[in-house]
């Protein structure tokens, strides 16, 4: 059998520079204070780190607007400062993922102030998407739909509309013009050449037009996806690409190729089923998005994630399902924005702390790799009150000092302030007290994250799910030939009882993991077993010698 | 004669450091026992040393130059091995084991045989039976076994064997011996590992290629090669405590990196006790102060009791408390006690509860209390006898296998801070 690529054995931890933890007092995180925050990363046991943009920016989009590729922005830090903390993380046996955005840059990236000044039809215009008219492309959808009112903006310099999916400041990169991608190559160079482990491919599905279509994941994308690997796989070995392609299980596969595109890719429809499969207390939600997930090569993996730094997308369910999530986590109309839930795991689950292990639960033994969205691990809140998605970009609580110890800075300089409120603020959720406390999510989340390193089946192991008649229940195996795990989650807050069909087992000894405790070995009969309200399993089934 | 152009079937490395009392009888019986065991075979001899100053080298020039079957393998040094002393004595025992098996396998050698040219009581003989079982029973890994009385090797016996034995199954009963021999698949497994670069490898590196052959898919076997003693190297012993944080350290490191395997294996692997000509040697017992040890285990529990609830749980803390009072002559530390208190330290180690170094001295007087106990029980036992103790410890450090995996896998915080 093939070893696990490291990316399918990852447990991948998502940061964004700024918020993690401020060396030089200015208010704004650093690199030199993610280096000193590397020991507190290493000891929650993740093995990849996921970086997000910290390039030249004017951060109108949190940093996805780049204006170069191949520099650090000033209040992150120098590039000397990367290279010591690549070198400080690969110590530590730290991968890092950094993102590549290759749809679109900056307006004030030096392509699009050329590009704007450059006759119409010249190699500098076409880096971009021009048109005299505002039509083209009519069947392409809005994403930003509460700030951007078309995806073609007016440019008075270059007289022409400009194409851009995303905010209007962002114009989209033109790949039908061969130099945008040997350009990008060379970003992908660079960094590499540094020693970075893979990047996360921003807005994947929205690399070319055409006419007639909804300019999502066509046939000239997937070809440029393929040329971008097989640059990397030809020079930079053991390195990972990861696509952010906000679409169904069927298009988003079309993203792994033959094992020839990316390495991985988010399965975005599955996050809110899970949602929702708490709130009805039903697993069918779960049960049907992995059903209708085809299988994928080998050598790929989906990336799997509660919370991340974006809005709860709801672009991947149905207008009920939609209108049923509203309703379940966003009582107050301040936490909905775009086609989404703008609030952190903690404050989804009423910060009810067995809500937050059983999602956990299933977000480390469901087939992928996961993805710890960074303050998730202490259940860290949010500020629905700051704009756009800022409230989910809160200063790292480390402490119950000032700034939450993020920064010797006054209060007032921080890029965004602390979160304050009793129940989720710094002084009530930090890593300090949760250090010192045996009991507490983040030393859980410890040893979950310790569990899961010790089983290769829940990275790259098959999915078999496990009937019961109480639906309240979800129950599978992941097995990778060596290992049979049997995971039941029960989705209700109250007792459950379930009966299961293990017949296929009947043999074999269930082991509780946790606790190692050995269960009646499974017969032919119905396996019974009764969960606590959001209780969990995970089985280890032990073959015993006769 | 052997043809001396054609890839060695064996190679023997004579690792040396200040040995000139001792290495030209050591090389000598190497060397003789290839010729005398394998004739017909081509054989090499290498001599590796790390920087004696005594003249060991000269002399092993003198009696073997110009010799074609015998080689000079010059490892690797670095000054950072002379600061890390290890407690068996040859500092940069990594690097010149490396260079050994490096060597073994650019040559194409089947079988590679390691000897220490420190001790005394080598003969040609234990050239055979190590390294025939590798080349005639297709064996992966040969581990010697040593006469002994009850109380040498304490540590090994009542601490290393049980522990290695409950993680993998494998009963080796000396598995960190500095004599072995190994096949080309196991001498290139190891080599492919990153265990030499690790830190700590000087003094962990004899358990460490031991664990990683008992973790993989390798068949191992152990064979009685009758007594083993060892001149001395110039060199001040150890004390207690820092040769009890080099070998328990370098196990407790070994054992995350081996966490998968352990976490599975059920099984006992065979391993093979092989028939060896060496004499059942019956050495002189050494005498064990049972009074000074129940003392220092006494004197722990006053001043290290504080540091030992950081790893142990009030259940534990209470039976040692109980322990303090029994009379050194009677003084017991239950098989199932000693047991968990070794995995806990283990837990402790992995958790950092408490800076390592401590830690680990911290376990000096319990171990102290454990050797009391065993000596109380093996005093007057017949070698036997005295085996059979140490199997019936290991059982136990077997049966509370569980309670290591249950708390490994979901690390209790005893206190914090």
């Amino acid at each position: 059998m093939r070893s696990p690529a490291w990316y399918q054995q990852a447990i991948i931890y998502e940061l964004p520079v700024k918020s993690f933890f401020d060396s030089n007092g200015d208010g704004i995180g650093d690199f030199p204070g993610l280096i000193e925050k590397l020991d507190y990363i290493e000891s929650l046991g993740v093995t990849c780190l996921w970086l997000l943009p910290f390039f030249p920016s004017p951060l109108r989009d949190d940093g996805y607007d780049i204006a170069d590729y191949c520099q650090v922005h000033p209040s992150f830090g120098t590039l000397d400062d990367f290279r010591r903390f690549l070198e400080a993380a690969h110590d530590r046996g730290l991968r890092v993922v950094i993102e590549l955005v290759l749809n679109h840059t900056s307006q004030e990236h030096e392509w699009f102030q050329r590009a704007r000044r450059a006759p119409s039809g010249s190699s500098e215009r076409n880096y971009y998407v021009w048109s005299e008219t505002d039509t083209a492309y009519p069947d392409a959808r809005i994403i930003f739909v509460d700030s951007e009112p078309s995806n073609w903006t007016w440019d008075h310099v270059a007289g022409a509309y400009y194409w851009h999916r995303f905010f209007h400041h962002q114009p989209d990169l033109n790949f039908d013009h061969p130099p945008v991608l040997q350009e990008l190559l060379r970003v992908v160079d660079f960094w590499m050449e540094m020693g970075v482990d893979g990047f996360r491919l921003d807005a994947v599905a929205y690399l070319t037009e055409r006419e007639g279509t909804a300019c999502e994941n066509l046939p000239q994308t997937h070809a440029i996806l393929k040329t971008l690997r097989k640059h990397v796989d030809t020079r930079w070995p053991d390195r990972m690409l990861l696509a952010e392609a906000n679409h169904g299980p069927a298009e988003v596969r079309a993203y792994f190729g033959d094992g020839d595109e990316c390495h991985m890719a988010y399965h975005f429809p599955l996050m809110p089923r899970v949602f929702m499969a708490l709130h009805v207390e039903d697993r069918q939600p779960i049960v049907d998005i992995l059903r209708a997930t085809p299988p994928i090569p080998d050598s790929c993996q989906w990336a799997l994630f509660l919370r991340n730094h974006d809005e709860l997308t709801l672009e991947m369910v149905d207008d009920d399902e939609r209108d049923y999530m509203y309703l379940a986590y966003s009582a107050d109309p301040q936490a909905r924005l775009n086609v989404g839930i703008r609030r952190r795991l903690a404050p989804l689950m009423g910060n009810n702390r067995r809500r937050l292990e059983l999602l956990n639960s299933l977000l480390f033994s469901l087939p992928g790799t996961p993805i710890v969205y960074y303050g998730d691990e202490i259940g860290m809140g949010d500020n629905l009150y700051l704009g756009d998605r800022n409230g989910v970009r809160t200063p790292m609580q480390w402490t119950n000092d000032r700034n939450a110890g993020f920064s010797r800075a006054d209060p007032s300089r921080l890029y965004n302030p602390v979160v304050m409120d009793p129940v989720y603020g710094f002084q009530a959720v930090n890593v300090e007290t949760q250090e010192r406390d045996g009991a507490s999510l983040l030393q859980w989340m410890r040893n979950l994250i310790g569990l899961r390193k010790l089983f290769p089946a829940f990275g790259v192991g098959g999915l078999t799910f496990i009937d019961a008649a109480n639906h309240k229940v979800l129950a599978y195996v992941r097995d990778d030939g060596h290992d049979a795990i049997l995971c039941v989650a029960n989705l209700s807050r109250a007792v459950q009882p379930v009966e299961l069909d293990l017949r296929a087992f009947a043999g074999s000894v269930p082991i509780e993991m946790l606790g190692y405790t050995e269960f009646p070995a499974i017969g032919p009969q119905p396996y019974f077993l009764t969960l606590g309200p959001y209780g969990f399993y995970w089985f280890e089934l032990q073959q015993r010698d006769a | 004669m052997p043809d001396e152009t054609a890839d060695p079937a064996v190679v023997a490395g004579l690792l040396t450091y200040q040995d000139a009392a001792t290495v030209g009888a050591a090389a000598r019986a190497v060397r003789e026992g290839l010729a005398a065991h394998f004739a017909g075979v081509p054989t090499r001899m290498l001599i590796v040393d790390v920087g004696s100053t005594d003249g060991t080298v000269a002399l092993v020039r003198e009696a073997f130059g110009g010799a074609a079957d015998v080689i000079e393998v010059a490892p690797h040094r670095s000054a950072a091995d002379l600061l890390d002393v290890p407690y068996h004595g040859i500092p940069g025992k990594a690097r010149a084991l490396r260079a050994v098996l490096s060597t073994a396998l650019d040559l194409k050698a089947r079988a590679c045989i390691v000897f220490d040219g420190g001790v005394r009581t080598l003969t040609g003989e234990w050239v055979a039976s190590l390294a025939r079982p590798i080349l005639d029973d297709q064996l992966d890994f040969v581990s010697p076994f040593f006469s002994r009385p009850p109380f040498e090797g304490a540590l090994t016996k009542g601490l290393v064997y049980p522990v290695i034995r409950a993680l993998y199954g494998v009963r080796l009963h000396q598995p960190a011996a500095a004599e072995f021999a190994c096949s080309s698949g196991l001498a290139g497994h190891w080599l492919r590992t990153d265990l030499w670069e690790r830190s700590g490898a000087q003094a962990g590196i004899d358990i460490w290629l031991t664990t990683a052959a008992a973790a993989g898919d390798f068949r191992v076997a152990e064979v009685p090669l009758g007594v083993r003693a060892h001149g001395t190297r110039g060199e001040e012993a150890l004390d207690l405590g820092a040769t009890l944080a080099q070998v328990v350290g370098a196990l407790f490191a070994d054992m995350e990196r081996h966490a998968r395997v352990w976490h599975r294996s059920q099984t006992r692997v065979p391993v093979r006790r092989l028939p060896s000509p060496a004499e059942a040697v019956r050495p002189a017992a050494a005498a064990v102060d049972a009074d000074r040890l129940v003392e220092a285990f006494r004197l722990g529990y006053r001043e290290l009791r504080d540091i030992w609830t950081f790893v142990l749980p009030p259940r534990t803390i209470v039976e040692l408390k109980k322990a303090l009072d029994q009379p050194a002559r009677e003084f017991r530390l239950a098989d199932d006690l000693w047991a968990r208190i070794v995995y806990d330290f283990a837990i402790g180690y992995r958790m950092r509860a408490v800076a390592r170094d401590h830690l680990l001295r911290s376990l000096v007087p319990l171990y102290s209390g454990w050797l009391a106990s065993y000596a109380g029980q093996v005093r007057d036992a017949s070698p036997e006898e005295g085996d059979r103790r140490v199997e019936a410890l290991a059982e136990a450090f077997e049966n509370q296998k569980a309670y290591l995996i249950a708390r490994w896998r979901w690390p209790e915080r005893l206190r914090i801070g």
